[in-house]
């Protein structure tokens, strides 16, 4: 009887030479192996059985290893810097009929482009954040149980996938403050990815869209914001619209509310459904002074909302899941 | 939380519809999650009279049972004496008892909500008519009692009063939404509700005057022959701790049935007078309390009545209510009977000190704990109870005297237990209420508003601010329940808020008339969306985390990628290194839709270690641009080519110039690592030989792990270094020119290691020498069978912008591009 470990490294190098290296997995070798577990005693046949197949396993692997090295050798190098390959003829792009925009992206350009009108500088924000841009300096105290409401991604190295677009307002502030002193406000929007580790249904993805507004002057006001939102809102969706608020707690600002619109007529809506569309509020003095700015000087707003839910009502999309499935038969529809 | 109507109405006046109020509410408070109408239930359910209970003859358990109605039932059979007769099978039915009837064509309000209702009937039972049934506390949907029928006072009401008019069941319940009052934890108590719901309406609210007694004084009641001491061992994980001994307890008493069906509508299980008092007390005032067996805390902390709050230790255990034993941290805050851990502090007691059966004397503790250590210990021991979610929102100090002593007074006229000692009591650091100075000016500037100081004094008085005026200056002291208000901006929050924020006038801010416009890079980001859907490809949005399989099938190396340490979901595992494994993963399931010839291409973030951190010490962020074609059926030539007409396309269209150089077998970077170096390209910006990118065919491990077909191939370049590629070139309009144009084909045979960079580099360098207008396009590639030589075809356009060129100009200048061509590479012209 052969010990397992002559076999194990007869049959790769058997292998490793080979140009039909799955054939040596028919080895007689093996096969006796299989021969000899009914002649052990019951007791030892279980870890004689598993170390034949863990041999099994390193012969397959190493099968595999050398089919692609194999496929590899006939792989021919072609002219790289060609317009065409040899005996071809010119290429043509795929029908343009047939190319579309991701609605995310659309419907993305489009908000920008309304702030920007409105005088607001858009920034994209981070996928991959600190602790201190998340939460710290949005007046989240640490172990705070308003972060609880995040259900915020961690990596292994301590970092953090942003939760809301906020992440980047002490960045924005800090950056603008010298505006406050020459232009005598500070107005931008943060828009992009964000996370939540949540399980994901029709209406809840980890992986979704917001923008968020800052605005800060000496005199800013909460009617201002309400304005500022509804304004937006009425441009978006060409129409009038009644607006109202909900009292909410987030620690970043003070007060803090819901904001919601009366579902738009274009969108179906009969007076007396309401639409929430984001979370708004004063800005905290505390962030503020986390970005340098004097509070007893200066006062702000800021608002989130999310990208998703303005195009799933736009279009009627049934399923959150659809936008980032990659699947044609979605995309496509939108031309 | 549930809230119930009637139960704000015991303590505010409400007199308004619920659907406005619930409206109100939701503009000013909290948002409302659901109302629903309780008293539906009860429609027809009412309080009769036992005339007579007698055991029905050939049955163990059954008795036909006489009840007195009132006469109120209509179309129901009634002996002489106008009783109707019940078959009961509960063992406690007595004569002179008074019970809950649910007549004939009722529904049993157990079942009111079931996809299956219960309709009562008359039907005979063991040959005995009986009609409608006698309910047990189950069977009414309050609480989880089915040992026998629903047992009420003798003489609580006449018989054929409404059963839901005598306990207030004619009730609506108001399903809030917690998360928005994580910042009020006086809003968890009944009182703190209805203050809020009374200065709405804009009407003041009195909190009881035994709330307000912050120094209740507990000594008649007391025969105090039992010690007890508490001490706080670390005054940062509890501002004030409370305890009092109480004798003679009788587990078995009930709390009255009326406030039993109050804790059950609200969700709470009545259990006995002692567990009642605790979780009424809490409902009411948001100050949850916990009750300690006497004797057992005495023997667990070696005869002495001795409790300690501290911090858990490393490895020490404790088994809890519910029989879990666990691992307590040195975040965890303990209570500790002498050495010993009896308790959870805030979360759950411990198996050690349980009240049980044989329990007489206990101790009720009324304490806060630092909400920051609780919210640790939620999460690390999975408790969700009602007490820690009022705890971890910052129960103030000054609450805890009149809750305890509320506590004695109730526990001693419910269950009969005494007060037996003093209150023992830990109280570290005196808390002190903040004042807060504003002016009406202000708080205008704020919110936008024109409240007048008259108006704002009268608001924060329905809530019980105590406002002294200075002229334009108002004092507010803030009450001592309301630990989330510091600031003057909370004070125009509860201006705002209780007057309704959507009543301040909605106006534009002013701005300077100064053009914003989007970034550079998000109009070039724009156009490269447009071209690429112009070249028929779909622009897709993919997760940025993947798991570790994609990355394995993409040959990228997971120890680059940042790793998620949380997730709920198993395929998040990674953030991604590069766009084009999370395209590759789209192609199989998009052919197996039946789509056979796309394009996909994604615009996003990709992260990789490699690239280290940025000033602000966090990963820098690549934004990437991917594409990928994918053919299910073959075509003749490589794939490659496809992919580069979008790229070439795409330079083309933003205006830069490109070259295409060879990978190099050994270069290993996530980028490149999908792709097979000997079938793709390096793309370099031509003036500066940046690096921009990769394009490509896969390699054939990648193709196998991801499924795809053999005709597929992409590129994946750094938008950022695109952008940058493109800022500052310059526009290349010229002129067009009068005069005719001359076109001339030459075809060069060169050998197979000639590359077609090299012929156009050879061809451009000579008519750069020229001082005509030229430009070349490629004719034709032509290969014949085992040949070592290739034949290319290449269409010189020739033009002057002063005259119109000679057929000797013209065959000057392709005399001189095949001299080159001979020369430096080798060709023959065929």
């Amino acid at each position: 009887m052969q010990d397992i470990n002559d076999i194990h490294d007869k049959l790769i190098a058997q292998i490793v030479a080979s140009d039909s290296p799955r054939e040596i997995l028919k080895s007689s070798d093996l096969k006796q192996l299989y021969n000899v577990i009914l002649t052990l005693p019951v007791n030892e046949r279980g870890v004689y059985g598993k170390k034949i197949n863990d041999l099994k396993q390193k012969l397959e692997t190493a099968v595999v290893a050398r089919e692609t090295e194999l496929e590899d050798l006939t792989v021919q190098a072609i002219d790289v810097t060609a317009p065409w390959d040899i005996n071809t003829s010119e290429l043509s792009l795929l029908p343009t009929e047939q190319g579309t925009q991701h609605p995310l992206t659309t419907e993305l350009e489009n908000v920008i482009d309304i702030f920007t009108r409105m005088g607001f500088e858009a920034i994209e924000s981070r996928q991959i954040d600190d602790d201190d841009h998340m939460f710290t300096t949005l007046n989240f105290p640490e172990n705070h149980p308003a972060r609880d409401n995040f259900d915020t991604f961690r990596t292994e190295e301590g970092f953090v996938s942003p939760a809301h677009t906020s992440t980047m307002q002490n960045r924005i502030l800090k950056k603008n403050k010298s505006k406050l002193e020459t232009d005598g406000q500070i107005a931008a929007i943060s828009y992009g990815r964000v996370f939540r580790n949540e399980d994901i249904d029709a209406t809840h993805e980890h992986t979704f869209y917001q923008y968020e507004g800052v605005f800060v002057s000496n005199d800013a006001t909460l009617g201002q914001m309400l304005g500022t939102l509804r304004s937006f809102f009425e441009i978006y969706y060409g129409q009038k619209l009644e607006t109202k608020t909900q009292p909410a707690y987030f620690p970043f600002v003070e007060p803090g509310l819901e904001f919601a619109i009366e579902k738009p007529a274009t969108l179906g809506g009969e007076p007396g459904d309401w639409l929430e569309m984001l979370g708004c509020g004063m800005i905290h003095p505390n962030v503020l002074v986390a970005a340098g700015i004097d509070p007893t000087k200066y006062r702000g707003f800021a608002w989130g909302g999310g990208v998703e839910r303005l195009v799933m009502l736009k279009y009627n999309i049934e399923d959150i899941r659809h936008f980032e499935s990659g699947k044609l038969q979605f995309l496509r529809k939108f031309l | 939380m549930i809230v119930s109507l009637n139960w704000l109405k015991q303590l505010t006046d409400i007199d308004i519809p619920i659907k406005d109020l619930a409206t109100l509410i939701g503009a000013r408070l909290v948002e409302i999650e659901d109302v629903v109408d309780l008293g539906v239930k009860y429609k027809n359910v009412i309080i009769v009279k036992v005339i007579s209970a007698e055991k029905l003859k050939d049955s163990d358990h059954l008795s036909v049972v006489k009840i007195d109605d009132g006469g109120i039932t209509q179309d129901v059979e009634r002996d002489d004496q106008g009783y109707i007769q019940v078959v009961c099978g509960a063992p406690n039915i007595k004569t002179d008892q008074f019970v809950v009837w649910l007549p004939p064509k009722s529904i049993v309000p157990e079942t009111y909500n079931s996809t299956e209702p219960f309709v009562l009937s008359s039907r005979k039972l063991r040959g005995v008519m009986s009609n409608g049934m006698i309910a047990s506390a189950r069977e009414l949907d309050l609480f989880d009692e089915h040992d026998g029928i629903l047992e009420l006072d003798v003489n609580v009401a006449k018989p054929g009063t409404p059963f839901a008019t005598v306990y207030e069941l004619n009730d609506c319940l108001l399903d809030i939404e917690n998360k928005s009052l994580t910042h009020r934890p006086d809003c968890f108590g009944i009182i703190g509700f209805a203050r809020e719901v009374a200065a709405i309406q804009d009407k003041k609210f009195k909190t009881p005057d035994w709330l307000l007694n912050l120094e209740p004084d507990l000594n008649d009641l007391s025969d105090k022959n039992m010690n007890l001491s508490v001490a706080i061992d670390d005054s940062s994980l509890s501002d004030r701790y409370q305890a009092i001994v109480m004798s003679g307890v009788d587990a078995s008493k009930k709390s009255p049935l009326q406030v039993q069906t109050y804790l059950a509508r609200v969700g709470i299980r009545p259990i006995n007078a002692v567990v009642d008092v605790t979780n009424y007390l809490m409902l009411l005032t948001g100050q949850p309390l916990h009750a300690f067996d006497y004797d057992k805390l005495v023997a667990v902390a070696g005869d002495k009545p001795d409790i300690h709050v501290r911090a858990g230790y490393k490895d020490e255990k404790l088994e809890l209510l519910d029989g879990r034993i666990i691992n307590l941290t040195t975040e965890d805050i303990v209570i500790a009977a002498g050495k010993t851990a009896i308790g959870l502090a805030g979360a759950m007691g411990g198996a050690n000190t349980e009240i049980d059966n044989n329990t007489k004397n206990i101790i009720i503790e009324s304490a806060t704990f630092n909400l920051y250590n609780l919210r640790s210990t939620q999460m690390r021991h999975g408790i969700f109870s009602e007490a820690i979610t009022r705890f971890t929102k910052g129960q103030p100090a000054d609450l805890t005297a009149p809750v305890l002593a509320a506590a004695v007074h109730l526990m001693s006229k419910w269950s009969g237990a005494i007060c037996a000692s003093n209150v023992a009591e830990a109280y570290p650091v005196n808390q002190t209420l903040p004042i807060i100075e504003f002016t009406a000016n202000l708080i205008n500037n704020i919110l936008g508003s024109e409240f007048d100081v008259d108006n704002i004094i009268n608001i924060l008085e329905n809530v019980e601010f105590k406002i002294e005026r200075e002229g334009e200056t108002i004092k507010a002291t803030v009450p001592y329940w309301r630990a989330d208000i510091h600031i003057v901006e909370d004070i125009a929050e509860e201006i705002g808020r209780l007057t309704g924020f959507d009543n301040i006038n909605p106006t534009l801010p002013r701005r300077n008339f100064v053009a914003v416009r989007p970034t550079e890079f998000d109009d070039f980001r724009k156009k490269l969306r447009k071209i690429l859907v112009r070249a028929g490809a779909n622009e897709v949005l993919t997760h940025s985390f993947v798991h570790n399989d994609i990355l394995q099938k993409a040959n990228q190396d997971s120890n680059n990628s940042y790793r998620i340490a949380n997730s709920i979901s198993p395929s998040l595992q990674y953030y991604r290194q590069t766009l084009t494994p999370s395209l590759l993963n789209l192609v199989n399931s998009n052919i197996r839709q039946g789509y056979e010839n796309f394009a996909l291409f994604e615009i996003n973030k990709s992260h990789k270690k490699q690239d280290g951190m940025t000033n602000e010490n966090v990963p820098v962020e690549s934004e990437m641009l991917a594409l990928t074609i994918a053919n299910k059926n073959t075509k003749s030539g490589a794939s490659y080519y496809q992919a580069k007409k979008f790229l070439d396309y795409l330079c083309k269209t933003v205006g830069l110039s490109v070259t295409y150089k060879p990978v190099k077998p050994e270069m290993n970077e996530p980028l490149s690592a999908p792709f097979e170096y000997r079938r793709s390209a390096i793309i370099c910006d031509r003036a500066t030989e940046s690096q921009i990118g990769i394009v490509g065919e896969y390699r054939k491990s990648v193709t196998k792990g991801f499924k795809l077909p053999e005709y597929v191939a992409g590129f994946e370049i750094d938008v950022c270094q695109l952008f940058d590629a493109c800022r500052d070139l310059s526009k290349s309009y010229k002129p067009l020119s009068r005069y005719p144009v001359s076109y001339r084909d030459i075809c060069l045979q060169v050998s197979n290691d000639v590359n077609f960079n090299q012929i156009i580099n050879n061809i451009e360098d000579t008519l750069d020498s020229i001082d005509l207008e030229t430009e070349i396009s490629p004719v034709d590639i032509y290969q014949a069978k085992d040949n070592m030589v290739k034949n290319i075809t290449i269409r010189i356009k020739l033009f002057a912008y002063d005259h119109t060129l000679t057929s000797d100009e013209v065959a000057e200048v392709i005399n001189k591009v095949v001299d080159s061509a001979v020369v430096k590479i080798n060709a023959k012209v065929i």
